[in-house]
């Protein structure tokens, strides 16, 4: 995985973009609670938002609505309510 | 054979991960803010995945086995509880923070970004956390079964 941008570099001649609009306090904060929640969830955006809904699972599909609902409205309070 | 089909899996995944944006931040959050810059086409990228994935267990699942393991791996609890739930609605407040999901962000290690690396450190440390909340709370629950039996 961690070679994939490498490949695409090697393909394209450009490093695929990155661009992190987030503080650095805020990247941990954010990473530690992704840890939390993809552990006691069993999985993330790929796991539940492609693979689980691929085999129609409805465990996933409940997963994957709940995790989009509220990153929507994490991002609305952090860019919006707080003005980040 | 098996770590040779591993690492062209992974490197399959985060060529993906990388031209399709989602190793991006700025555009993921962007996907997200619908009330500011709001940016859908990240929608073709989870659709897209969906729908390759979903033709793919078609053919696959047909064959009695996978190539090189004798049985297919695939999750059996059909359970929507609180912990799946709960999880999951953490993860995207996270994820609405930080702007990178895991499967976003090991691909963007690559980079050689120093944010990435936060993330991702912080990641492993949210998860070892979770990890030990679980193997804590199952020891606690083993020890009240075990006194009142």
């Amino acid at each position: 995985m961690i070679s994939g941008p490498l490949a695409v570099l090697a393909m394209t001649g450009r490093m695929p973009v990155v661009q992190v609009p987030v503080s650095m306090p805020m990247l941990l904060v954010g990473g530690f609670i992704v840890g939390i929640g993809v552990t006691f969830g069993s999985g993330c955006t790929s796991g539940h938002g492609v693979c689980g809904i691929a085999r129609l699972s409805r465990r996933s599909v409940a997963a994957t609505l709940t995790f989009m609902l509220t990153t929507g409205a994490s991002v609305y309070v952090v860019r919006h309510v707080l003005g980040g | 054979m098996r770590l040779v089909s591993s690492y062209l899996i992974g490197l399959i995944f985060g060529v993906g991960i990388s031209i399709s944006g989602m190793a991006n931040p700025a555009k993921v959050l962007n996907f997200f803010d619908v009330a500011g810059s709001w940016d859908p086409s990240l929608i073709f990228v989870m659709g897209g995945a969906v729908v390759v994935a979903f033709l793919g267990y078609r053919v696959v699942l047909r064959r009695p086995a996978p190539v090189i393991d004798t049985k297919f791996h695939l999750p059996d609890n059909p359970r929507i509880d609180a912990r799946l739930l709960g999880g999951s609605a953490v993860f995207g407040i996270g994820w609405g923070i930080a702007g990178f999901c895991p499967g976003g962000a090991l691909p963007a290690l690559g980079t050689g970004r120093v944010e990435v690396m936060i993330f991702v450190a912080a990641l492993i440390a949210g998860i070892f956390a979770a990890k030990g909340l679980i193997a804590l709370s199952g020891a606690r629950a083993a020890r009240v079964l075990r006194t009142e039996s």
